[in-house]
């Protein structure tokens, strides 16, 4: 469980990470929570054939998948009284089922916008061949002490 | 003097919204995202700390409406190159959501533009979602691009 993270205890350079495992399983089980694949039993996103036709090795994450899962390192790490204003990432190649992935994030600015405590982040996925599929940033509001 | 990229598209569909119908968010719907995502966050599951939080109570991760279908929207057409593919998603949170809201989704293409980098000359069409609850209020605005170019150095 996460606890409450205070802006000044935040500083540039500060890091975390989680580890991920896209099963099929679980892109799976993204998909089928609204209706963006609905009736969609055969797609690049669950079938090694499908992504094959389309020159990837196996199948592939969803971009929107793996942004939800940066946003959810970033959450995790900003506790519940932060507050996140944005993400934005770019997708650099496929990210493919059963990647070993870690989700990194780095603090890369902290300052005062109009009163706002916001601390800025790099955040990207790494996988065990070291490329960086997803690359982007971050920006957060944090509780203050005072 | 710059050298223009030659390409083709609609730009009728540039700023225009379309509404592509309304997704309610159920607790079934909550249940399944946190589990696909792993999310633990207390803003999301523990409504006693939730409630000291920013929003006063439980509120839903944004990356839900990631998940709604944009079948119908509005697409410029684009043609230039072999290749196109997803490059990039942008979510900004706008106003916290809640189970039981009745989310409204509205879809337009922002923009479409060339860029020339080192790999050669890329288009791309950045097609943006604004969400809103049912009291008409803003909840997120996402945007998703998509890079077409030529592949294999063509």
């Amino acid at each position: 469980m996460s606890d409450t993270r205070y802006f000044e205890d935040v500083e540039p350079g500060d890091e975390f990470s989680e580890r991920w495992i896209p099963t099929r399983e679980t892109v799976v089980g993204y998909l089928t929570v609204g209706n963006a694949e609905a009736g969609n039993t055969a797609s690049r996103f669950t079938s090694d054939e499908e992504a094959q036709k389309i020159g990837m090795q196996r199948a592939i994450v969803p971009g929107a998948f793996s942004l939800c899962m940066a946003t959810r390192v970033v959450t995790d790490w900003m506790g519940p009284t932060g507050r996140l204003h944005s993400i934005d990432v770019d997708f650099r190649r496929p990210v493919l089922h059963d990647d070993a992935l870690n989700i990194l994030a780095l603090v890369t600015d902290t300052l005062e916008d109009g009163g706002r405590p916001i601390v800025k982040l790099d955040v990207y996925l790494e996988n065990e061949r070291g490329e960086r599929p997803v690359q982007g940033t971050a920006i957060v509001e944090l509780p203050t002490r005072g | 003097m710059t050298t223009e990229a030659v390409f083709e598209h609609d730009a009728s569909v540039i700023g225009v919204e379309v509404h592509l119908g309304t997704f309610e968010i159920t607790p079934e719907r909550v249940a399944g995202y946190l589990r696909a995502t792993g999310e633990t966050n207390p803003l999301y599951t523990d409504e006693a700390a939730a409630q000291a939080g920013p929003h006063g109570g439980l509120v839903v991760p944004p990356g839900i409406l990631q998940t709604i279908s944009m079948a119908g929207a509005p697409n410029a057409k684009v043609k230039f190159g072999n290749f196109a593919m997803h490059s990039g998603q942008r979510m900004e949170v706008v106003a916290p959501i809640r189970v039981g809201d009745v989310i409204s989704v509205a879809a337009d293409v922002k923009e479409v533009y060339p860029k020339t980098g080192r790999s050669g000359t890329m288009v791309f069409e950045v097609r943006r979602n604004t969400f809103r609850n049912q009291h008409g209020e803003v909840v997120a605005i996402s945007e998703m691009s998509m890079v077409h170019r030529q592949a294999g150095g063509g």
